[in-house]
């Protein structure tokens, strides 16, 4: 699951270990990235 | 039976015309307006497949205003059902408007080239692959292909007499067009039965018959349509596919009540 840095805005990996925070910075609000899936929209 | 019916345009441009039909009930003449919004088919998107949306916008809503983005439509060429693919690719800063749309069918694309889908700041980027398909307005509002259909008996003004010496000039306000009967008014050659705009004389009846004691009624089975269209058809082609979707359902009727 890839997550961006709120506050270093760097890319951050995240495992079961480490916890929410970022490993550079140490800030613990990390935003998740939207996937790279293609979605379909039904318009109705 | 056949019935001859009587069509005379009174305003006529590709998007938008006035036409006045003689010898139909008021039940047909609501039928033809039906049928010109909710019976005559108009591509649309119908199904977007986003790849990339770092706009602020939910991908839910760019499929909203894509889907109302009217697309031109040839309708001797396609069916009801028929899909065409679209897509459009804007990278920011820069607004993405309907004319980015890029489509696989050179018959079907935006009608307009100037509406914004949405505005992207630097960085965002919208790129997205959208399926059009044909489909008729009952089904979904966004398939209309006449966008402001109606019509008005049309009115026979005539001139009784004048008025007293006393009277006021108050505004009698008229929309649409007027049958006028052969009167003095101001610019003092009217024949019998010319139609005449009322915009020409800013809808107020006093402007044209200043001090005229005046008559207004209705014409019997005579109405004026106005009809205007989103452009994915000329407004010719919309009336022309209504009535003919009237005639192949009445068909279809008269064949299947039959013994």
């Amino acid at each position: 699951m890839s997550y961006k840095c709120s506050r270093c805005k760097r890319d951050v990996t995240l495992d079961e270990y480490g916890g929410v925070r970022c490993p550079y910075c140490g800030h613990r609000v990390l935003l998740k990235e939207r996937s790279r899936d293609v979605k379909e929209v039904d318009v109705k | 039976m056949t019935q001859d019916y009587e069509v005379e345009f009174v305003e006529r441009s590709d998007r938008e015309a006035r036409f006045l039909v003689r010898g139909i009930s008021p039940a047909f003449a609501n039928g033809i307006r039906r049928a010109m919004i909710a019976d005559v088919p108009t591509f649309s998107v119908d199904t977007v497949r986003v790849i990339e949306n770092s706009s602020v916008m939910f991908d839910e809503q760019i499929g909203l205003r894509l889907g109302l983005v009217p697309l031109t439509t040839d309708l001797d060429d396609f069916e009801v059902g028929d899909e065409v693919t679209l897509s459009i690719d804007v990278s920011g800063p820069e607004t993405a408007y309907s004319g980015d749309l890029v489509s696989s069918d050179s018959l079907v694309g935006p009608a307009d080239d100037n509406i914004p889908i949405i505005d992207l700041k630097d960085g965002q980027r919208l790129e997205v692959e959208a399926d059009a398909v044909l489909d008729r307005g009952r089904e979904h509002a966004k398939h209309q292909g006449g966008v402001a259909v109606g019509y008005r008996h049309l009115q026979r003004v005539e001139v009784v007499g004048d008025k007293g010496e006393f009277e006021d000039d108050e505004t009698h306000i008229l929309r649409g067009v007027i049958e006028e009967q052969a009167a003095e008014h101001v610019d003092g050659d009217a024949d019998d039965g010319d139609l005449v705009l009322t915009e020409e004389f800013d809808s107020d009846l006093t402007k044209r018959y200043p001090g005229k004691e005046l008559e207004v009624h209705d014409v019997e089975n005579a109405f004026v349509f106005h009809a205007e269209t989103d452009g994915s058809l000329s407004v010719e082609e919309l009336t022309l596919r209504a009535v003919d979707s009237i005639r192949s359902r009445a068909d279809e009727l008269r064949d299947a009540v039959q013994l």
